[in-house]
C-alpha cells in the first residue's frame, strides 16, 4: 500500500499555491540565472583557453621606437622566441568620436575571429572590433571615415589579443566606446602608416613556460636581450596584458561571486522552509503524536515533512537548469558580449554548473531541513500529544513591565514568539539590501568617481613628449614625467606616474619644502601609504628600486601618481638640470608637431574607466536592483505569512473578543513592520561595510583607483525601496488578517 | 494472561514538586477483555494508559504484553510494538486536517500487513457516505468515529482509548461507546478505556478504579450491559 500521507502533498501544494508559486518562480529564476551564467561563462572560459592555441596568442609584446634591428631579431629568434611584426597605427575616426588601432591582417599570431561579414579583401574595406562597433552603432556595410577617407566595414571581428579593449596595460579599465581595433588590407595599411607607426612586435616562446613564475623569468630574459640593444617603448608580457588576461580572470571572478550568491539564496530559502516545516510540526503536533503513538516511525514522519521542500528544490533545479541552458545562457552570454570582445563559443555541458546549481542546493536544503526535523522529532510522543514542543520545562516567559501598555507588550510577545522568523527576516533584509545597494550604489560610485576626476584634473591637457620641444602657447607649464612600478605585494605591481613639478607650476599646488614627495590620494588610499612613510617603487623595465619619503598626500583621484620637485626629479633619475618632457595646459597646444607627442591626456582619457563601467555594468545594475527588491519582498512575504498563519487561532480568538481588523493588524503586522523597518535602517552601516569590502576587493584587481563613496541619498533611496516593497506585502498581509474567520477559534478549542 | 502489569511506579517532578502518580500498580487483563479505568483527574489513569502504550515509561515495575516485556524494548522496538499491536483513540481526535475521512483511516491501514477492509470498516463506522469529506466538514462524533476507524483498521490486539467521549455530547458519546463495544465484540481486541464517566463501567468486562496512584478496586462486571442502555 502506498503511504496515504503522500496524498497530502498535492493538497498542500494546492492550498499553499501562492506560496509555492512564489518560491518556485524565485528558485527557478535564481538557479536558471546562475546555471545560465555558469554554462555561458564555463563555455566561454573553455573557448578562451582554447583560443590561445587556436589563434596562436602571443606570450608577450614589445614596442620599439624604430624597427627592430636584424641583430636583435636574430638574437631573440635564436635564443628564446618566435618574433612576429605586429605594427599598428592609431587614427582618430572622422564620423565617430573614437580612436582606432589599425593593424594588417594577422596570419600567424593573434589571429582574428570573424563574427559577422568577412575580413577586408579589397582596398577601402575595414574589419572592426565587434564590441566597438556595437557601442558606436556601426554595422557591416557602414562607412567609417579615417583621415578623410571612407572605409566600408566588411566585417565585425574579435581580435584574440584584444578581448578586453585596453589601449594601454596601465589603464584601469578597457574602453570599448572610444577605443577600437581594426584591420585593413596590406596596401591600405601602408598608406595609413606614413607617420607615427607603432613598431610593435609580438613573440611566442619556443618552449611553453610551465607556470607564471617561469613565464616571468623567460620574459625577463627577453627584456634583458632587448635592453642590451635598445630601450623599448613598452614591454608587455602576456600575464600582465589585461587586454588578453582580463577575460579569463573576470569570468573566473564572476563565477565565484555568482556561486556565493546562489548558496546564500538557497540558504535563506532553506531556512524559510525550515521555519515553515517547524511551524507545520508545531501546528500538527497532536497529529504527529498520534501517528507516532500508532506506530509510525520517526523516519517516516521525517521523510513526509522533508518531501515537499525536496520536491520544490528538485523541480526548481531541473526547470532552472533547462532554462539555464536555453534562455538564461543567452542572457548571460549577451552580458559578456556587451563587456568583452569575445570570439564565438560553443555551449559545453558543465558538470560543475550541475553540481553547484543542483546537487549542492539540494544537499543544503536537505541538511537544514533534516537537522531541524530530527531536532524537533527528538521530543517524546507524549510531548507531541500534549502539544508541548518546548525543550525546557523551565522556560519562563520573559518579564515585561506592566507599565508598558498591553498592546506594546502584545507586540513584543509576537516578536519573541517568532524570533526565528524575525532573525531570518533581518538576515534576508541584510542580504537583499547588499544586492539592492550594489544595484543602486555602483552607478553612483562610478558617477562620483567621474565627477571627482573631472573636477580635480590637474589641467585640461597633459602632453607627454618624445623629446623636449618649446611652445608659444600661453599657460603651458613644463613638467617631467616617468613611469615606475609598485612592488608586488598584496596587490599586483602597478604602474605609477612620477611627476617632476616646478615650484611655480600653476596647475599643481604643492609647496615642496623638503626632499620628500607628495603622492596622489589614489595611491595613498589604494596602497595604504601615509604621510611620513617610505614608498618604494621600481623601474618598469629594470630592477632598480627607488625609496621616497612621503611628505604629504595631494588630492588627485584619477591617477596613481607621485609628485616631486623637478630638481629632485632630475637628481633622482640622473637627468640634466632643466630637463622636461611634457606640458600641462588648460587649452589645446597646436604649435607642437604631432611626431614629438608621445601621449596627449585629456578628460576623455581620464574618464574612460567610468565610461566603460557604465556601459558594461548598466544592464546588470538594473537587474540586480530588481532582484534585490524581489528577494526582499519574497522573504518578507513568506515569513510574515507564516507568522500570521501561526497565530490564526489567536487572531480569531482575539477577534471574537471584539478586536477590530485594524487592531489585529496593529498587533501582528506592526510587529513585522517594526522588525523590517529597524532591519532596513540598522543594517545600513553593515550593508555599507560589506559593500565597501566587496567593491574594494573587486576593484583592487584593476590598475588605478576607484574610491568607494556612496552618497547618503543612496541609502535613503535604498531604505525607501525596501519600505515601499514592504508596504505592498503588508497590504496583502492585512487582507489575510481580515480574512481570518471567527470560527477558527471556536472549532479548534483544544 | 494477555497483559500483565506488575508493580508499576511513576513520578513527575523532583523535590518539593515531586508527585508520585503511580504508586505500584498490579493488574492482569485477558485477551478480548473490555477494561474501564475509572478515577478522578490526577489519579494516574492516563499515565498508566500511556505506559501500556509504550509512549511513556515507568520508574519501576514491568508490563508484559503477549509474553513480551515492554520495559526491555528500545525506542525502535516500541515503535514496532505500537505499530503491530496498538490502536490509540484520544479525546481530541487528532485527525490529519488535509486528508479525507477515508485517507485518515488508510493512514492507520498503512501500518498493518493485514488491515481490515476499509470499505467495510467505513460502513461499520457509519462513515461510508462521508468518506470523501475533510475533518473540518464533520461533526465531533464523526471525527471521533474516524479516529476510531484509524485506530482499529490495522486490527490491533489492544485498543487504548483515552477519554474518547470527553469532548462529545450525550448522544454522540453513546454512539461512540456503542461503536467501541461493537469493535470489541467483532474483532476481539482487548480494549482499555480511560474515563472519568462512572456510567461507562456498566459496559465493561472489568472495572478498575484508581485514586492517588493506586488501584482502589479491580472487579469483574457480571452484569455487563450494552452501551445503548447506559445513562448518565
Amino acid at each position: 500500500m502506498k503511504n496515504p500521507l503522500l496524498k497530502r502533498l498535492p493538497r498542500e501544494l494546492k492550498s499553499e499555491f501562492s506560496k509555492y508559486l512564489v518560491i518556485f518562480i524565485f528558485m527557478i529564476s535564481v538557479i536558471g540565472f546562475v546555471s545560465g551564467f555558469m554554462v555561458a561563462s564555463g563555455s566561454m572560459i573553455k573557448a578562451n583557453e582554447e583560443s590561445f592555441d587556436k589563434y596562436n596568442i602571443e606570450d608577450g609584446n614589445f614596442e620599439l621606437y624604430t624597427k627592430c634591428s636584424d641583430e636583435l631579431e636574430n638574437e631573440l629568434d635564436d635564443n628564446l622566441v618566435e618574433l612576429y611584426e605586429n605594427f599598428y597605427v592609431e587614427k582618430e575616426t572622422g564620423n565617430v568620436d573614437s580612436t582606432l588601432r589599425i593593424f594588417k591582417n594577422r596570419k600567424d599570431v593573434n589571429k582574428i575571429c570573424v563574427m559577422d561579414g568577412e575580413l577586408p579583401d579589397e582596398n577601402g574595406e575595414i574589419a572592426i572590433d565587434r564590441m566597438y562597433a556595437d557601442n558606436n552603432d556601426i554595422g557591416v556595410g557602414d562607412t567609417l571615415v579615417i583621415e578623410s577617407k571612407g572605409y566600408t566595414v566588411s566585417g565585425l571581428v574579435s581580435f584574440s589579443d584584444y578581448t578586453a579593449l585596453y589601449s594601454s596595460p596601465s589603464d584601469m579599465m578597457f574602453d570599448s566606446v572610444k577605443f577600437g581595433v581594426a584591420t585593413v588590407t596590406d596596401d591600405d595599411f601602408d598608406k595609413l602608416s606614413s607617420d607615427k607607426m607603432h613598431y610593435c612586435y609580438s613573440f611566442t616562446f619556443d618552449d611553453e613556460p610551465e607556470d607564471e613564475t617561469q613565464a616571468k623569468e623567460m620574459c625577463d630574459d627577453v627584456l634583458g636581450i632587448i635592453a642590451e640593444h635598445t630601450i623599448p617603448v613598452s614591454f608587455i608580457p602576456q600575464y600582465s596584458n589585461m587586454a588578453i588576461t582580463m577575460v579569463g580572470s573576470d569570468l573566473g571572478n564572476d563565477k565565484s561571486i555568482i556561486t556565493m550568491f546562489l548558496y546564500v539564496v538557497v540558504l535563506i530559502i532553506a531556512f524559510i522552509f525550515a521555519i515553515t516545516t517547524s511551524n507545520t510540526i508545531t501546528k500538527e503536533a497532536a497529529v504527529i503524536g498520534t501517528l507516532r503513538a500508532s506506530g509510525y516511525k520517526k523516519r517516516e514522519i521525517i521523510v513526509h515533512y522533508l518531501t515537499m521542500p525536496m520536491i520544490v528544490i528538485l523541480v526548481s533545479a531541473i526547470v532552472g537548469n533547462v532554462l539555464g541552458y536555453t534562455v538564461f545562457k543567452n542572457v548571460a552570454a549577451s552580458m559578456y558580449y556587451s563587456s568583452f570582445s569575445l570570439p564565438t563559443y560553443e555551449t559545453v555541458w558543465n558538470v560543475e554548473a550541475f553540481l553547484m546549481t543542483t546537487v549542492i542546493p539540494v544537499i543544503i536544503m536537505f541538511l537544514i531541513n533534516f537537522v531541524i526535523l530530527c531536532t524537533k522529532l527528538k521530543l517524546s510522543v507524549l510531548k507531541f500529544l500534549r502539544r508541548d514542543l518546548s525543550k525546557s520545562k523551565n522556560k519562563k516567559a520573559v518579564g515585561l513591565s506592566h507599565k508598558l501598555p498591553i498592546m506594546h507588550r502584545f507586540r513584543l510577545r509576537v516578536i519573541m514568539q517568532n524570533m526565528p522568523n524575525y532573525i531570518t527576516i533581518v538576515f534576508g533584509v541584510l542580504l537583499a539590501n547588499v544586492i539592492l545597494l550594489f544595484g543602486i550604489a555602483l552607478p553612483e560610485v562610478i558617477d562620483n568617481y567621474q565627477n571627482e576626476i573631472v573636477s580635480n584634473m590637474l589641467c585640461e591637457y597633459q602632453y607627454v613628449l618624445k623629446a623636449p620641444v618649446e611652445t608659444e602657447t600661453e599657460s603651458a607649464e613644463k613638467f617631467s614625467i616617468t613611469s615606475l612600478e609598485t612592488i608586488e605585494g598584496e596587490l599586483k605591481s602597478e604602474s605609477v606616474s612620477v611627476y617632476g613639478i616646478n615650484e611655480d607650476n600653476q596647475y599643481v599646488d604643492i609647496d615642496f619644502e623638503t626632499d620628500g614627495v607628495y603622492i596622489s590620494n589614489a595611491l595613498a588610499e589604494k596602497f595604504h601609504v601615509n604621510e611620513g612613510d617610505t614608498l618604494t617603487l621600481k623601474e618598469s623595465y629594470g630592477t632598480k628600486e627607488y625609496d621616497f619619503k612621503v611628505s604629504g598626500v595631494y588630492y588627485y583621484p584619477s591617477s596613481i601618481a607621485v609628485f616631486m620637485d623637478d630638481v629632485v626629479f632630475c637628481d633622482t633619475f640622473e637627468l640634466e638640470s632643466g630637463y622636461y618632457n611634457g606640458y600641462m595646459c588648460d587649452k589645446e597646444i597646436f604649435d607642437i608637431d604631432e611626431q614629438y607627442v608621445a601621449t596627449k591626456i585629456t578628460e576623455d582619457d581620464l574618464t574612460k574607466t567610468s565610461r566603460q563601467m557604465q556601459t558594461s555594468m548598466g544592464s546588470l545594475m538594473g537587474l540586480l536592483s530588481a532582484f534585490g527588491v524581489i528577494m526582499f519582498m519574497l522573504i518578507i512575504y513568506l515569513l510574515s505569512k507564516i507568522i500570521i498563519e501561526k497565530n490564526a487561532q489567536s487572531i480569531s480568538m482575539t477577534k471574537v473578543l471584539g478586536y477590530s481588523n485594524g487592531e489585529m493588524s496593529s498587533l501582528y503586522i506592526l510587529s513585522t513592520t517594526l522588525v523590517v523597518v529597524l532591519s532596513i535602517v540598522l543594517t545600513i552601516p553593515l550593508v555599507n561595510s560589506i559593500m565597501e569590502y566587496l567593491c574594494v576587493t573587486m576593484l583592487s584587481q584593476y590598475p588605478g583607483y576607484l574610491p568607494y563613496y556612496v552618497p547618503f541619498s543612496v541609502f535613503v533611496k535604498m531604505a525607501l525601496c525596501g519600505i515601499v516593497s514592504y508596504g505592498v506585502i503588508a497590504f496583502f498581509e492585512y487582507r489575510k488578517v481580515k480574512k481570518i474567520k471567527l470560527d477558527i477559534a471556536l472549532k479548534n478549542r483544544e | 494472561m494477555f497483559i500483565e502489569i506488575k508493580g508499576i511506579k511513576k513520578h513527575f517532578g523532583e523535590g518539593e514538586s515531586r508527585v508520585d502518580v503511580l504508586k505500584g500498580i498490579d493488574l492482569e487483563l485477558n485477551k478480548g477483555e473490555f477494561c474501564v479505568l475509572l478515577g478522578p483527574s490526577g489519579s494516574g489513569k492516563s499515565t498508566l494508559l500511556n505506559i501500556i502504550g509504550g509512549i511513556d515509561s515507568a520508574d519501576s515495575g514491568y508490563i508484559v504484553v503477549d509474553d513480551e516485556k515492554i520495559e526491555e524494548k528500545s525506542e525502535k522496538e516500541l515503535t514496532i510494538y505500537r505499530r503491530k499491536h496498538l490502536g490509540y483513540v484520544f479525546q481530541m481526535y487528532n485527525l490529519i486536517p488535509n486528508l479525507t475521512v477515508r485517507e485518515n483511516i488508510e493512514v492507520g491501514a498503512y501500518l498493518s500487513d493485514n488491515p481490515l477492509d476499509v470499505d467495510e470498516l467505513l460502513k461499520t463506522l457509519g462513515l461510508f457516505e462521508h468518506q470523501r469529506k475533510l475533518p473540518n466538514q464533520l461533526s465531533g462524533g464523526q471525527q471521533q468515529r474516524t479516529a476510531i476507524g484509524r485506530a482499529i483498521v490495522k486490527n490491533p490486539a489492544i485498543l487504548l482509548c483515552d477519554e474518547p467521549t470527553g469532548a462529545l455530547d450525550y448522544n454522540t458519546s453513546k454512539e461512540i461507546l456503542k461503536l467501541i463495544e461493537e469493535v470489541n465484540r467483532k474483532y476481539g481486541n482487548t480494549v482499555i478505556m480511560v474515563t472519568h464517566n462512572d456510567a461507562i463501567k456498566h459496559m465493561a468486562d472489568r472495572v478498575v478504579r484508581l485514586r492517588d496512584g493506586v488501584i482502589r478496586s479491580n472487579v469483574l462486571n457480571d452484569s455487563k450491559v450494552s452501551a445503548t442502555e447506559l445513562d448518565w
